[in-house]
């Protein structure tokens, strides 16, 4: 007699509603309560950290600014957990595209102004995409596991930035820095507005993640994408190739972390250098399994984690608390999230005497 | 005399589902007692019952006429209740010998091997059971196996055991000596629950109780009784056991096999030069027992496993080692056996596992996007037309019962396959209802000219719908039987490998 738990049959849609609300509840909390440990008062912070990233058309386009890199990775990640195949690797894929994307254009020079940009996030895919790609076809080839060549291939890439940077051809020679020099102004990301620095890579991640929704949903290969997840046995016996499946999906995956490069670096940075990404191919891993891989759910996502960096900054200057203590609210929010989760898969029953 | 186990009022229940209600029967010393029913009746629930796996919500069981709570297994073999599940819970790196005394008295404080080696080599001796204590499990054939689980019961002093399904991996022969064992057990003392639902060997015990959706609908003494009336108990209403195989002409040769070789995934030879040939209108069956070949052929056929030798022709088109999805376009479709393994993604609604393989073609995908209204409609009338019971065409496969499954598989690959159909086992682990359909199913394709290759661990199953049976073991054919004049005893002896001069046919 007493308590115990068992697996839901099916999970309940009252539950998955409820464990949300849970979550969010319990992060709060807990998150008040690590605020408060930090000395500071818990209600100034938050107002703070919600005055900047949301109070006002500059708050709200910088939090969207740092949204867009999270919308893309997020996506990139989602396309490849999907197929079960488990791509770390999206931090190396988006300074793969970056490097591509710069690469390109030193060869075709700033004089096409903004005529070049397609031609700059076109290189971008293509750097992600094949960077992705080759692990994917190292897992698919040769049964390499990917989550180690993925996460690999990161450093791999870090490095050779860096030497192109330091001692290679890309340094900028008047600088003190290891970065490249500065992109012509001509082909920076031309801004949706005036007033604020908001530019079209938000609209661009918005359209990507809106596009990969439909390829999942509606498309033979987004269904493939999603067989070869589920049951890869029963997708082989039904002519789904699936190694060639595996390349197709970690040539989108990296292509689209690769864009989040392209535009960190034609909209943010503007120079090549390593601070164009502030971990963001790992954020996206966390944003992906908040978002529950639905990649509609990632937009909204992406732009709370926009909000919380760019609210935690405000908040330091208010409060004197770090803002990194707002990556910790992150790791809060995970948490909850992936316990609500299970929780809606369980139930707790009262067991009679046998 | 006092009934060994008395089950009393059980009732056992699964969130909302009862899998027993209010069930009562005994088991008395020396008898062989039978739990028949359909799958999902409640046969295995309410055999962890008795051994202690799941505690029922109601009800008592009594132990030696005392009332026996028993909260685990271990409860249960203290109890002298042993049980040897379907699938073998043994450690294949072991021995013989160390996998029956793990987790026995015999192993604690200090693990006496050779105590335990003296007592087990007598109760060998009694039974007459040729074993070798220090092998290694998986250097013995699964029949074997099963030894070692049975003696692990005996080493335990079980005064009842509970066996369930036991003769699913076993030749015609061992399954007698089985029976004969079980008799000497029962001379001993030794109680026997046997879960069945084959007709002949629930035909040999004392007496059968018939479980129907969760239910007791009878004892009987089974010398009282027929294989009819207890299948029309069984079922709840009147059956008719024979295949009705109407007289049809097969024509020529469709699928051509030839030397075919294959390995395991492990790189073991699994197919040593198999040839066979499938012609129109003609259905061939493969007898053995499970594991010596079968699966592999099929994989091979489909195109899933690579054949190292050999030629496989399907209508005059060469398809050795072509890709899964060409031999699908060329017209052969497969029915596996383990259906939410390679047969349906689980998670898949009904309406995306039923057009799997034909994802990416019209009418269901133009341009590569996805035609959801034509999907929906196939997917109705599949419903409709193969009897699928499903609450919706978007309910997830995995939740469809194993009859209501296999009916996705047989609608999507009766509409996707023009020429030869490959079935592993498809009536496997179904009830007799979803069974006649399966069999109607196949014989309809039959009638319309489909070449159709079926493996069956069921003799009778094959020997009924089959116009021809061939015998594999250990990745060869070891002879075929035109169904009419086919001896059973010389089938058995071939699929335990034994060459039985002059019995094998050119057919």
């Amino acid at each position: 007699m007493g308590l115990a738990i068992e697996k839901r049959l099916a999970p309940s849609r009252l539950w998955m509603v409820l464990s949300i609300v849970i979550a969010l509840a319990a992060s709060a909390i807990a998150s008040a309560l690590l605020l408060r440990f930090t000395g500071a008062d818990v209600g100034v912070a938050f107002a703070a950290m919600f005055d900047g990233a949301f109070g006002g058309s500059r708050a709200i386009a910088k939090t969207l600014i740092r949204a867009t890199p999270l919308i893309l990775t997020g996506i990139a990640v989602t396309v490849a957990f999907r197929a079960k195949i488990w791509n770390i690797g999206a931090e190396g894929q988006l300074f793969a595209g970056a490097m591509m994307s710069y690469w390109a254009y030193l060869m075709v020079g700033p004089s096409g102004g903004l005529f070049i940009l397609p031609l700059l996030f076109i290189a971008g895919f293509i750097g992600g995409g094949l960077y992705g790609g080759l692990a994917g076809y190292l897992k698919s080839r040769f049964q390499v596991n990917e989550v180690l060549t993925t996460v690999m291939l990161n450093y791999v890439i870090t490095f050779l930035m860096s030497y192109m940077l330091t001692r290679g051809p890309w340094r900028d020679p008047t600088s003190f820095y290891a970065q490249s020099p500065r992109i012509d102004k001509s082909v920076w990301l031309p801004r949706i507005f005036d007033g604020n620095k908001l530019h079209i890579g938000f609209l661009i991640a918005v359209v990507c993640a809106l596009a990969v929704y439909f390829i999942l949903t509606r498309t033979s290969f987004g269904y493939e994408i999603r067989a070869v997840g589920q049951n890869p046995r029963a997708a082989r016996f039904k002519g789904i190739n699936v190694g060639r499946t595996a390349i197709h999906v970690m040539l989108l995956s990296g292509g689209l972390a690769g864009l989040a490069g392209v535009i960190e670096l034609l909209g943010v940075g503007h120079r090549l250098k390593s601070e164009i990404s502030h971990g963001y191919g790992f954020t996206g891993i966390i944003i992906a399994v908040l978002a529950m891989l639905n990649p509609s759910a990632i937009i909204f996502v992406a732009i709370l984690f926009g909000a919380f960096a760019v609210g935690g900054v405000t908040m330091q200057v208010a409060t004197g608390v770090p803002s990194v203590i707002t990556s910790a609210i992150e790791a809060i929010i995970l948490l909850f999230f992936l316990a609500a989760s299970t929780l809606t898969r369980f139930q707790i029953v009262w067991k009679a005497k046998s | 005399m006092q009934p060994f186990l008395k089950i009393e009022n059980v009732t056992k229940r699964f969130h909302q589902v009862v899998a027993n209600d209010n069930v009562s029967f005994d088991v008395r010393p020396s008898e062989i007692h039978c739990l028949l029913g359909e799958n999902g009746a409640g046969k295995s629930t309410i055999a962890e019952c008795i051994y202690g796996s799941y505690q029922p919500e109601e009800g008592t069981i009594y132990v030696d006429g005392e009332p026996a709570a028993l909260k685990s297994p271990a409860e249960a073999i203290a109890a002298g209740i042993g049980m040897v599940h379907q699938h073998f819970v043994l450690v294949e790196s072991l021995s013989v010998l160390e996998n029956i005394v793990i987790g026995t008295e015999a192993a604690t404080p200090i693990l006496d091997l050779k105590g335990a080696e003296k007592s087990i080599l007598e109760i060998c001796k009694r039974y007459d059971v040729d074993l070798d204590l220090h092998a290694k499990i998986w250097q013995l054939p699964v029949g074997q196996q099963q030894w070692v689980e049975i003696l692990k019961a005996l080493f335990l002093k079980a005064k009842l055991l509970i066996m369930d399904e036991p003769t699913a991996v076993l030749t015609p022969q061992e399954s007698k000596r089985l029976f004969e064992i079980f008799r000497e057990m029962n001379a001993d003392g030794i109680a026997i629950i046997l879960i069945s639902h084959k007709m002949d060997e629930v035909m040999q015990s004392d007496r059968v109780t018939v479980l129907r959706r969760g239910k007791n609908v009878g004892t009987v003494i089974t010398s009282e009784t027929s294989k009819s009336e207890l299948t029309n108990l069984m079922v709840g209403r009147e059956v008719d056991l024979r295949v009705k195989r109407d007289a049809h002409k097969s024509g020529a040769p469709l699928l051509e096999i030839t030397g075919l070789r294959a390995k395991n995934d492990f790189g073991t030879e699994k197919l040593s030069g198999i040839d066979l040939t499938v012609h129109r209108g003609e259905i061939v069956g493969i007898a053995g027992v499970a594991g010596n070949g079968q699966g592999e052929l099929f994989e091979t056929l489909m195109g899933v496993r690579k054949a190292t030798a050999g030629r496989i022709v399907l209508d005059g088109d060469d398809i050795t080692n072509v890709s899964p999805r060409d031999v699908q376009q060329k017209g052969m479709g497969y029915i596996p056996d383990d259906r939410f393994s390679a047969g349906l993604v689980g998670d898949f609604d009904v309406q995306s596992n039923v057009v799997l393989g034909a994802h990416r073609d019209a009418p269901f995908a133009r341009n590569g996007v996805l035609n959801f209204a034509k999907i929906k409609e196939f997917a109705r009338n599949a419903i409709d037309e193969f009897e699928i019971k499903t609450p919706s065409e978007t309910t997830i496969c995995r939740t469809l019962s194993g009859g209501n499954a296999q009916k996705v598989i047989v609608a999507r690959e009766f509409a996707q396959t023009s020429k030869v159909l490959l079935a592993n086992q498809p009536s496997r682990g179904l009830d007799v209802g979803v069974i006649e359909y399966m069999h109607e199913r196949l014989l309809e394709k039959r009638r319309a000219d489909f070449g159709i290759l079926m493996a069956s661990e069921e003799l009778e199953e094959l020997l009924s719908m089959c116009d021809r049976v061939l015998v594999m073991f250990k990745g060869q054919v070891m002879g075929v039987f035109r169904s009419e004049d086919a001896d059973i005893e010389a089938i058995g002896l071939l699929m335990a490998g034994q060459d039985v001069a002059g019995m094998q046919e050119t057919a």
